[in-house]
């Protein structure tokens, strides 16, 4: 496969050559050798195609043993799209103020629940995870803090701070 | 292909502003969680906290749309599930950003 990709990649070099030449002289021969280079260049693509179809997953999640540093970064996006469903929640609740005092009570009865406070617990656990490792992911971009054993010293460090400030917003209120 | 450098820098920039905002608001929301509905108003009242809230949630929502479309580039293989993912994820953002926006003037306003 890889032999007929790279055969690919001088065809069409070729072809894109000869069909310039092609518009200055048309010989028989040319013209022979052109279509040649075109078909064997339309079957290499029609593989590309049907390779890009079955591509495999790019983080192989299944495959790979769990390490820790694998799944911070799983639930560091596991957590985004969670949080990016309660940013919708918000907006909700945002329009529901706007709506008037009678929606509004809709949300106050949903919000007396233990459910909801369970819920909320949760919400802030992981607000404040997703906000200390995305900290992480910033200092990071910047090129620090990559070696291996302060990458899992700060992961420790995440859990910790995560679990603290969640408590402490609770206990203060 | 285009402007992957700029949604790159553009995440990392929504990432930093909303760092001081979420401490504050976190705590804030699970304060008026509890509130009735005329606290809550008088919470929106003052400028300051319905422009914080207003750059809040449109960061947040930005940011959330960036980060959603990175998950789909790297997990969907199939391109039109790619597109109408991507499409019903920009859909629901814009739209909540543009209803939210109008809702938090209708509340400053009145």
């Amino acid at each position: 496969m890889e032999k007929l990709l790279l055969k690919s990649n001088l065809s069409t070099g070729l072809c894109t050559f000869i069909k310039f030449f092609l518009y200055y002289c048309d010989s028989g021969f040319f013209l022979n050798f052109c279509k040649k280079n075109i078909l064997r260049c339309y079957k290499v693509s029609v593989l590309q195609h049907k390779m890009s179809l079955n591509r495999p997953l790019s983080p192989h999640l299944s495959i790979h043993k769990r390490v820790l540093t694998a799944v911070f970064s799983i639930f560091h996006r596991f957590t985004g799209i969670c949080l990016s469903v309660g940013a919708i929640l918000l907006s909700v609740w945002i329009i529901l103020i706007a709506l008037g005092p009678e929606y509004y009570s809709k949300f106050q009865s949903l919000s007396s629940l233990i459910f909801f406070k369970i819920f909320l617990f949760l919400w802030t656990l992981t607000i404040f995870y997703h906000l200390y490792n995305g900290i992480r992911y910033l200092f990071w971009s910047y090129g620090k803090m990559m070696e291996l054993s302060t990458v899992y010293k700060t992961g420790y460090v995440v859990i910790i701070l995560s679990i603290l400030s969640t408590i402490l917003v609770w206990v203060s209120i | 292909m285009k402007n992957y450098t700029s949604k790159w820098i553009m995440q990392r920039l929504t990432a930093v502003i909303l760092i001081p905002l979420t401490f504050w608001f976190v705590y804030q929301f699970v304060l008026l969680s509890n509130y009735e509905y005329d606290q809550i108003k008088a919470f929106f009242f003052s400028k300051i906290n319905a422009s914080l809230f207003f750059i809040l949630i449109i960061a947040m929502l930005y940011h959330a749309k960036l980060g959603n479309e990175t998950i789909v580039e790297d997990y969907v293989t199939s391109v039109n599930l790619k597109k109408i993912t991507k499409f019903i994820i920009s859909l629901l953002t814009y739209l909540s950003m543009i209803l939210t926006t109008i809702s938090l003037l209708y509340i400053v306003t009145t």
